[in-house]
């Protein structure tokens, strides 16, 4: 529970961060999605609880709903498919290194960017978007998805350091073989 | 094959918190300007310390450029380099109120231009996500004043209206995003049209091939939605494309550089109705004594 709370707050922190910073230097494209970083850290990181991860998923989403200016409820619907994704690929990719950190990001931010068009593709219509407007946005993607992978390790070294520090990291089975000896 | 409990209680948990999104989403699409309590209470915290972030970023940033040019001077020379130094930041400090000082004075001529009821709002942050044109600002004449619809103006042209709203923080929702409708009309031969969102720096427009429009024309409000004062600059034609039956597709690109905006104006109200008496010449009763005698 814990874990899942602290996961929310720095995924919070880091979309004002991100936003404060973008409109300091002026930047409208090149954004990173660091609650994607978030999510698929809680997806790939300590125990690898369900329950609790689609929360943050949820909550996450549901911020940047609110700080995005999006129709409430679409990245929070976005974040828990995607969530639910990496969940599933956690159980059988093993994430090791900075590399592997990286592309569990990317795989994160273009889950939720597929999950999120496919959303306002369905929705078009009752929330009053041009579909037509909505395929030439993708070349947005690529460039949001390439910062996304550049701030992917040192948020993901960020969220390790706090889980250190606060002692949240499940202790390995290691550790508990050399204290039965 | 045996469930056991904790799979029951997880599945239902997780069935739970998928049904949050959906009813969110279900809400918005009955009311997609509606901003609940606990909406509200979420943004009160998020605005603030976002414009706290930026502002401490801006003065980190300016500091740190400082610093870094104050040591370059001292490698070259010592004492001329102070000189130099200080001659090159009071340069830069007249070169920035410059900038403001125009920007200020293109804000106000806007104002003293413009009859409808306006309000300025700063800029302080900027969406995120590639498939929403959104920038959040923040009047600082108290709570509740900006509502959703409302027209947001910038010295070059529209801006876009407001789609959410809370305390003195507002989204606007540019006139780039997917979202947007505009109603507006080619300056030179008034041909109307309906301005949408395309892309980063680009909208759409169809009018009737009837009138010749050729690129360079500037677009602007044409004031029939009733949201958008009349007249105001929205772009300029960047190409044209001929469709199949009447209409013509024209590309606009916007007058205003969102990435640039830092002050905007907020209409609150239309501009007062023309007095339809003005043009009538009243006959004035001729004062006794004024008239020469004949």
């Amino acid at each position: 529970m814990l874990r899942a709370f602290t996961h929310l707050i720095v995924g919070w922190l880091l979309i004002a961060v991100t936003g404060g910073i973008a409109e300091v230097l002026g930047l409208s494209i090149v954004l990173p999605a660091t609650s994607a970083v978030v999510v698929a850290h809680a997806a790939f990181s300590g125990e690898r609880e369900l329950v609790p991860g689609l929360a943050v998923a949820v909550s996450l989403g549901y911020i940047e709903d609110l700080h995005q200016g999006a129709p409430t409820g679409v990245l929070s619907l976005s974040f828990a498919l995607a969530f639910l994704l990496l969940h599933w690929a956690a159980g059988r990719i093993a994430v090791r290194g900075w590399t592997m950190r990286a592309l569990v990001s990317l795989m994160a931010v273009v889950l939720v960017d597929a999950a999120t068009l496919a959303i306002l593709l369905a929705l078009a219509e009752p929330l009053g978007i041009r579909t037509g407007a909505l395929v030439p946005m993708l070349v947005g993607v690529r460039w949001h998805a390439l910062a996304t992978v550049l701030v992917a390790p040192p948020v993901w070294a960020l969220l390790a350091r706090i889980f250190d520090l606060f002692r949240l990291e499940p202790r390995p089975p290691s550790d508990l073989h050399l204290d039965a000896r | 094959m045996a469930v056991s409990l904790r799979s029951v209680r997880n599945g239902a948990l997780v069935a739970l918190l998928l049904g949050i999104p959906v009813l969110l989403l279900r809400g918005t699409v009955k009311d997609p300007h509606e901003m609940g309590a606990f909406d509200r209470a979420i943004r009160r915290i998020g605005g603030p310390l976002e414009a706290a972030i930026s502002y401490s970023f801006g003065m980190l940033g300016g500091f740190f450029e400082r610093w870094v040019l104050q040591s370059r001077l001292q490698d070259a020379n010592e004492e001329l380099a102070g000189e130099n130094r200080d001659l090159k930041q009071r340069m830069r400090d007249l070169a920035q109120l410059e900038e403001e000082n125009a920007q200020l004075r293109r804000a106000l001529q806007m104002r003293e231009r413009v009859p409808e009821d306006m309000i300025p709002a700063e800029r302080v942050g900027v969406d995120q996500s590639p498939f929403f044109r959104v920038v959040n600002i923040r009047i600082d004449r108290g709570k509740n004043v900006a509502e959703p619809g409302m027209a947001v103006l910038a010295p070059d042209g529209v801006v876009g209206r407001i789609d959410k709203s809370f305390d003195d923080y507002s989204d606007v929702m540019l006139i780039t995003d997917a979202r947007s409708k505009l109603a507006v009309e080619v300056a030179r031969n008034h041909a109307q049209g309906i301005l949408v969102g395309d892309s980063e720096d680009n909208c759409l427009v169809e009018v009737s091939k009837d009138y010749d429009v050729q690129v360079g024309d500037i677009v602007q409000t044409s004031g029939v939605d009733e949201l958008f004062p009349k007249g105001h600059p929205v772009g300029q034609v960047v190409g044209i494309e001929q469709l199949v039956g009447d209409q013509q597709r024209l590309r606009v690109m916007p007058s205003v550089r969102f990435d640039r905006i830092d002050v905007v104006w907020v209409v609150l109200a239309a501009a007062p109705a023309a007095d339809p008496a003005a043009d009538h010449v009243q006959t004035l009763q001729q004062a006794r004594g004024l008239v020469p005698i004949r």
